[in-house]
């Protein structure tokens, strides 16, 4: 194009907004960092006084003794993953079927309302889920899920370890179970818009050969849209993960290590959550509470980290 | 090893009746393996197809032309019956292939789409490898074993002169192929599954020169084995590969006649109209 001699002048009177609105976005970008960043410190620095009296032993240590003094995450951690493990289980399945239902079966009339269900379960308070799960999972999954699996599973013999122990209805397993209640419509959500966002022309290849639904699912859609599924698999680990309240309805909250899903443990939200109020300033509990809170941060950017990348390489690789 | 080129055995009766029935213009041609008789077709409320009565004869080249929105490509979506995917489209009227009916709640829309393949206007690559791209088709329908599935493999890309550029990578992705190849590569995954009826909408439009001549010299040997039904925006296009060529405006057929014929002497003045270029 041809160079103008105006354009080279003096800015006109309206360009002095340009750069204060560009100045308070950047502001604006600039405290989401600061705050990321205050609270990772804050998290390090409250924690260094365990990480420095118990070392690597914090992390592989399962003593949780407020007498004597002694912390360790190992519990908690183990909680916490085997939860958001049962709880990522159970609702990738179940969210895949809302997706495919949503996107290749359900009609109009039925779709639109379903998929607003979806979000409004979405939007339900997690202290709600706590209650609902103290009040009805409990008590369905002492008397009614958790005897028969001890009389069928429990008596297997490579089994047995994991189906064992006392039907008291609270434990791993039923923390689990409302962690896939809470994350099924996080991750049957991405799944939807995933799906939806295929070309409809590849889908009509498909179903042009012949193909039956499940054959288009399963051998077009899927493949297409793996890593961006993946990726939303990963923000549901992410929330069940960090998820406190309803987790300490149902868990048990009791310091222990078993195989067995019926047993009682915690979780790092949900220890740091109870213990809190217990822990006086400067205490070295205080301090294992603070710095568990930092290995859960870690933990949760990790997968955090791990969605990002397969949601972009997914991006990239389709265009 | 192909049994492709035996005629499927007809089922007898409703041959003489549809062809007799029939209100195709020009005299002599093949039996058909596709007719409309009086097909509507509404997207909602508004009408896309009025009263359409259209033979396609089998082993013959059947061009649809017309502007844009005049009902080609919907045609062609009824013969698959595509539309079934989306709610609010419907079809009446009847609708015969090889003497069946395709139109009706009892027709199994997957089989007969194992019988009509359609190829797009887009190449449309599954996100898979070259050989599973073909082999996508095949292995709904049929369990071959390997020797016999790399054998069909090879066969249907040959017979879209494909063979020679990608039989050094048969296991790379097809999405890494040139838009003519990929083009062809989704014309050998509709062969592959051994249809009787190719639908072709548009198939070059997204193409360059070059590969579009590739694909219409490929009709031509295609034409042996397969019924062709192809819609094009491109009149030259509809003049070489055609061997009938039927114009749509509106909704409505309003003429179908040999390609030399149609395009020399058409008999309505609004074809006339539109292969002269005053609109459309």
């Amino acid at each position: 194009m041809t160079t103008d001699a105006s354009l080279a002048g003096a800015p006109t009177g309206r360009s002095w907004g340009d750069p204060a609105f560009a100045g308070i976005v950047r502001a604006c970008g600039l405290v989401v960092l600061l705050l990321i960043g205050g609270i990772i410190a804050v998290m390090l620095a409250g924690g260094r006084q365990a990480f420095s009296t118990f070392g690597w032993g914090f992390l592989s240590s399962s003593a949780w003794n407020p007498v004597l003094d002694h912390y360790g995450a190992l519990t908690a951690v183990f909680g916490t993953v085997v939860t958001a493990a049962i709880g990522l289980v159970v609702a990738v399945p179940l969210a895949f079927g809302v997706a495919f239902c949503l996107t290749e079966m359900a009609p109009a009339w039925l779709s639109g309302p379903l998929g607003i269900a979806v979000e409004l379960l979405a939007a339900v308070p997690s202290i709600i889920f706590g209650m609902w799960g103290f009040f009805v999972i409990v008590p369905v999954m002492a008397h009614d899920i958790q005897p028969p699996l001890i009389h069928t599973l429990g008596h297997v013999r490579l089994l047995h370890p994991f189906f064992s122990g006392a039907p008291f209805g609270t434990g791993l397993l039923t923390a689990g179970l409302i962690l896939a209640v809470m994350v099924t419509p996080f991750i049957a959500a991405v799944m939807r818009d995933v799906f939806n966002s295929m070309p409809p022309v590849l889908k009509e290849s498909a179903y042009g050969l012949g193909s039956t639904r499940w054959d288009v699912m399963r051998q077009v859609v899927l493949p297409w849209s793996r890593t961006a599924v993946i990726g939303g698999i990963m923000l549901g680990l992410g929330r069940a993960l960090g998820e406190t309240m309803a987790v300490t309805f149902v868990i048990g909250n009791t310091n222990r290590i078993s195989a067995s899903l019926f047993s009682p443990g915690n979780t790092i939200a949900s220890l740091i959550a109870l213990e809190f109020p217990e822990s006086p300033a400067g205490s070295l509990k205080l301090s294992a509470l603070l710095a568990l809170g930092f290995i859960l941060m870690v933990i949760s950017f990790v997968t955090l980290a791990c969605s990002r990348l397969l949601l972009r390489a997914g991006r990239t690789a389709r265009h | 090893m192909d049994d492709r080129t035996a005629p499927r055995p007809l089922p007898g009766m409703s041959f003489q009746a549809t062809a007799t029935a029939g209100t195709s213009t020009s005299p002599g041609t093949a039996r058909p393996m596709i007719s409309t008789r009086n097909l509507d077709f509404h997207y909602g409320a508004s009408q896309a197809l009025k009263g359409i009565s259209l033979d396609f004869p089998a082993r013959q080249v059947t061009g649809l032309i017309g502007p844009s929105g005049c009902g080609k490509s919907t045609l062609l979506r009824v013969l698959n019956r595509m539309y079934d995917l989306y709610p609010g489209q419907r079809a009446t009227g009847e609708v015969l292939l090889d003497g069946e009916t395709i139109i009706g709640p009892h027709v199994d829309a997957n089989r007969l789409r194992s019988r009509v393949g359609m190829v797009f206007q887009k190449p449309t690559p599954f996100p898979m490898s070259v050989e599973s791209n073909v082999a996508f088709g095949i292995r709904l329908h049929e369990r071959l074993g390997r020797a016999d599935m790399a054998a069909r493999i090879e066969d249907a890309l040959r017979r879209v002169a494909l063979w020679n550029e990608v039989k050094d990578r048969l296991r790379t992705s097809a999405t890494s192929l040139s838009g003519g190849q990929q083009q062809r590569l989704c014309i050998a995954r509709t062969i592959a599954t051994r249809p009787e009826v190719i639908l072709l909408d548009e198939p070059t439009s997204a193409l360059d020169p070059i590969s579009t001549a590739r694909i219409e010299e490929l009709l031509d040997e295609l034409k042996q084995d397969f019924t062709i039904a192809i819609v094009t925006h491109n009149l030259q296009q509809a003049a070489r590969c055609a061997d009938r060529v039927a114009f749509f405006y509106m909704g409505e057929l309003v003429e179908v006649d040999e390609a030399s014929r149609l395009f020399t002497t058409p008999r309505q003045k609004r074809t006339q109209d539109y292969i002269t270029g005053r609109f459309g």
